[in-house]
């Protein structure tokens, strides 16, 4: 079962076959537009890799784009809105391997925390909406179309990006990693945040993030989805005796990733 | 007969956005801006948070200014629990919102201004014939990005800075070896400036108020009043000057004074505080001509270009001048409280505003940000410029000119609330 959630995150089925200059796609759906540039942050990159491929949409920062068909796309944010699902199925149908890019289309993210918050608490925020802006329940990609491949992360990490579109341009099967981030955590030693008391969700989510925010001095929000093997109550003990209530628990399983986490996670907390 | 033109995809800015003007007998009838960007309702997520939680939920606002909200959730928390922090912490946020600046001004000042006013499509496209320029743009973005990840942890949405402090402090080797990188690279900070103060801008005037944060001592960043050419006031008291309301075709809030628009951004902070700019801004402006205070809103480009030699100098002082040294940031005592940061962001004041309970739970949170304030004055901007252009022939020429200025203040509609869609209605 948990396997099989990791198994997720890709879905070529067939292989993948060495593209010279594949049609590239690049778009954003609703999302803070930090994954598309984590895409161009690889500054010293990413004028060779744009000459190995043919960019046909990029929005963001591109005047003319051309949606006829693609070989890859690129899909950021999550499905907050009707015109989102639009945008969403109209690429989908036209384009051969598509890629969640980021946290909002992998797991909905913070915005599909709205979920699980009392309407009470934003519903000064909602007015009368033009039906293109009007709201569909916050949602990862994968809710709606078939996804071929994700890129988890929060932002997911830059160079795994560049690693990703080199091995799809050599026909070589892009590698998932679903070791939790505690593995390269002990690896970059650092201090274990839990033994100080902070509720790090390390234990049980996806690695492959080099434990850069534990790196930074911050714990683990979970941002790359649940581990394949995740131990959720022995961890839920441990915050728990750290002092933490489990409504704080819930809440810091949900905010991130909440949508990937089977309810078996939540069945011992109150 | 009615005439209409739908220009979907004004595309080149951050987020989705749509435009819709209607002429009628050569008469402007109606300029709607909207943000069609899917609604988030990030301040009703935050309600029922723990008040070290509103900083890393509220930095997923913006992925281009990210530090932005970190810093100003961090600062009204700590507003709002009575936390003084050190004098270190203070720099270290300054440094934050100053390698914003550059990575921002950067990515805006060339992959989405540039290409309209040298005739390309894209920056992309631009690659052949300006690699300079574009290999510039990539140097200076990735200094402002090795900025954040030193101070911030990571270059995005960054996790070192918290309530009370910093969570990691960087050493004095590294801010070192910032300085120098900072230092290598100014002068493509002034070829910068150069460049955009060379390009030819369209004559528009757009007399509204300029509204910035002010400081007697520092240009544009962290607290001081909220200030235009005409009122000073204490950032805490935003609400009592400015009045926010919702309009039913756009996800974004609008922003108003007196029922009166007003900009902000680099030029509202060029034209209030201009006297506080570092020397070598201050000569590579006068050296372009252009004077302040100004109310061109295209010029909004130059001063953002500009203001990225003062974020080098600025950056260079506090990295050479700051002796990192071990601290651990201050745990507040909990009580029912309210904290507001108004803060100078790449695009202008940004607001964060919370009320806590006595166990440290956000009851209210209220975020405005830079294009909020910016958007009615950019469609009131708009609905101004028209009439100017009206007299061009070809259509797609006048709508290059409109997107040129919806582009010169830089929206963010990720922020506020993607494709801008400029609907001509002409009868």
């Amino acid at each position: 079962m948990q396997n099989q959630k990791v198994r997720k995150l890709y879905t070529i089925q067939s292989g993948l076959k060495k593209m010279n200059k594949p049609k590239v796609g690049i778009y954003g759906l609703t999302g803070c537009a930090g994954c598309q540039l984590s895409i161009i942050f690889n500054e010293d990159e990413i004028l060779d890799l744009i000459s190995l491929i043919d960019l046909r949409a990029f929005p963001f920062i591109k005047e003319k784009n051309y949606d006829e068909e693609f070989d890859l796309v690129f899909m950021e944010g999550l499905v907050a809105s009707a015109n989102d699902l639009e945008v969403l199925k109209k690429v989908r149908s036209k384009t051969k391997i598509l890629v969640a890019l980021g946290a909002c289309a992998h797991t909905g993210c913070i915005p599909a925390y709205r979920k699980w918050t009392l309407k009470e608490n934003y519903e000064h925020l909602l007015y009368k909406k033009d039906d293109i802006i009007k709201d569909e329940d916050p949602s990862p990609i994968e809710n709606h179309v078939k996804v071929d491949f994700t890129i988890p992360g929060c932002p997911p990490d830059k160079h795994e990006i560049l690693t990703f579109i080199k091995d799809v341009l050599k026909g070589k099967t892009p590698k998932t990693y679903n070791n939790p981030v505690c593995v390269e955590c002990r690896r970059n030693n650092n201090d274990c945040l839990l033994i100080v008391g902070k509720p790090c969700m390390g234990p049980i989510t996806a690695g492959g993030c080099h434990s850069i925010c534990i790196n930074g001095g911050f714990e683990c929000w979970g941002c790359r989805g649940p581990s394949g093997d995740a131990n959720y109550d022995a961890w839920i003990e441990i915050l728990r005796e750290q002092g933490h209530d489990d409504e704080f628990i819930k809440t810091r399983m949900k905010i991130f990733a909440g949508l990937k986490m089977e309810e078996d996670a939540f069945k011992i907390l109150k | 007969m009615t005439h209409t033109i739908n220009l979907n995809h004004i595309t080149k800015i951050e987020g989705h956005a749509s435009l819709h003007v209607k002429i009628k007998n050569n008469k402007l009838t109606e300029c709607k801006l909207s943000s069609i960007e899917g609604s988030r309702y990030f301040e009703g997520l935050l309600k029922d948070k723990h008040y070290f939680e509103a900083h890393e939920i509220s930095s997923r606002i913006c992925g281009i200014c990210s530090c932005a909200h970190t810093v100003a959730a961090t600062t009204a928390m700590e507003h709002a629990l009575g936390i003084q922090v050190s004098h270190q912490s203070m720099e270290l946020k300054k440094l934050l919102t100053l390698a914003e600046r550059i990575r921002s001004h950067a990515a805006h000042l060339y992959f989405l201004a540039l290409p309209d006013y040298l005739g390309y499509e894209s920056a992309l496209a631009m690659v052949k014939k300006y690699k300079t320029e574009i290999k510039r743009a990539l140097k200076l973005m990735k200094l402002g990005n090795l900025m954040v990840s030193v101070i911030g942890g990571r270059d995005m949405h960054p996790v070192s800075a918290t309530v009370g402090g910093f969570l990691k402090i960087p050493t004095k080797e590294q801010l070192n070896e910032l300085a120098e990188e900072l230092e290598k690279l100014k002068p493509d900070a002034i070829e910068t400036a150069k460049l955009f103060g060379s390009l030819k801008q369209q004559d528009f005037h757009n007399d509204c108020e300029y509204f910035s944060i002010y400081d007697e001592k520092e240009y544009g960043m962290i607290d001081g009043a909220i200030m235009s050419q005409k009122i000073r006031f204490p950032n805490y008291d935003y609400l009592k000057f400015m009045n926010e309301y919702q309009n039913e075709y756009s996800t974004a809030n609008f922003v108003s004074r007196d029922d009166k628009s007003f900009m902000v951004g680099a030029i509202s902070r060029f034209n209030n505080s201009f006297d506080l700019l570092s020397d070598d801004t201050k000569k590579v402006i006068k050296e372009s001509g252009i004077k302040f205070p100004n109310n061109n809103p295209f010029i909004n480009n130059f001063c953002q270009a500009a203001e990225m030699i003062h974020a080098f100098d600025h950056s260079i002082k506090i990295c050479r001048e700051l002796v990192p040294k071990f601290e651990k940031p201050i745990v507040p005592k909990l009580k029912a409280c309210r904290g507001v940061a108004a803060i100078e962001v790449p695009r202008g004041i940004l607001v964060h505003d919370y009320t806590l309970n006595d166990k440290g739970i956000i009851t209210h949170a209220n975020i405005i940000t830079p294009t909020a304030y910016n958007l009615k004055n950019m469609e009131d901007s708009v609905r101004n410029f028209i009439p100017t252009v009206l007299h061009l022939k070809n259509e797609e020429k006048i709508n290059i000119e409109i997107e040129k200025l919806i582009r010169s203040y830089d929206p963010c509609f990720s922020c506020s609330t993607h494709f801008l869609k400029v609907k001509w209605d002409r009868t």
